[in-house]
């Protein structure tokens, strides 16, 4: 016999467990991440610029939800309104492993032109590789 | 009790595999004159069309590429990477040499854009440095 009395106790724990550990992000764009063996942990309340295989681009401050972006120009204000605010915040740039170079560089472009200082690119981790 | 329980850790135990919150840090540097960037200095690893590699326009693969940059950095471990992706390539090509050089704990990587490069071709005379 499995005793069960304790098991909605360590249900409960668990519960805790995830509920403090996950965190959700604030763009819901599906992108499939280029894999790396090296990674950092990001910035929680960083700035997210997600780019899906098709070139669209939704963009968060890593608070407010997601917006879809439709011209760069809108992008290169949404930059601009947040290196003024904080010209040392953080901007991870989630893009999708197949997409064109040239895509990730229109984003990259405007992020030098606005004078960003830290950029991570997001990525998944390669299995059996290095934390 | 204990099945909402149980539901409610399924849904988090399945949300939190989603949830990526790793990446590869880059620090941007000023936007300076190109004129004033030594590229002949750097090492200089360019990725083309076709995916193939050169590293100081020498055809290489990626172990080569790793080799080459492990040895130059024994003899200067200040030594700048210069990372330039042709336009068509897919984008995990470039991430594929970022964390190669992450892991040779390479210091300065350096991604110029489409328009430093353009202007450096102009500055070189139309040769790529």
């Amino acid at each position: 016999m499995i005793p069960t009395a304790s098991m909605a106790d360590i249900a409960f724990l668990l519960i805790i467990f995830f509920m403090l550990t996950t965190s959700f992000s604030p763009v819901r764009m599906s992108v499939d991440l280029a894999e790396a063996t090296t990674w950092e942990e990001v910035e929680k309340t960083a700035a997210i610029l997600a780019i899906n295989p098709q070139g669209s681009i939704e963009v968060s401050d890593g608070i407010a939800p997601g917006t879809i972006i439709n011209t760069m120009d809108e992008l290169d204000i949404f930059v601009k309104e947040i290196v003024t605010v904080d010209p040392t915040r953080q901007f991870i740039i989630k893009a999708d492993r197949n997409i064109r170079y040239e895509a990730f560089n229109g984003v990259y472009e405007i992020l030098r032109r606005n004078e960003c200082r830290r950029v991570a690119l997001l990525t998944e981790a390669k299995l059996a590789a290095q934390p | 009790m204990a099945d909402i329980a149980f539901l409610l850790i399924i849904f988090f135990m399945l949300t939190s595999v989603y949830s990526s919150n790793f990446g590869l840090q880059y620090g941007l540097p000023k936007n300076e004159d190109p004129a004033n960037v030594q590229p002949l200095e750097s090492i200089h690893v360019q990725i083309h069309a076709l995916g193939q590699y050169t590293v100081d326009r020498r055809p290489a693969t990626l172990p080569q590429i790793a080799g080459y940059i492990d040895e130059k950095l024994r003899q200067n471990p200040k030594k700048p990477v210069i990372v330039q992706t042709n336009p068509d390539v897919p984008y995990y090509a470039t991430i594929e040499v970022l964390d190669m050089c992450k892991q040779l704990k390479v210091e300065n990587i350096s991604i110029p854009t489409g328009s430093e490069m353009e202007m450096w071709r102009a500055f070189m005379g139309g040769i790529a440095p």
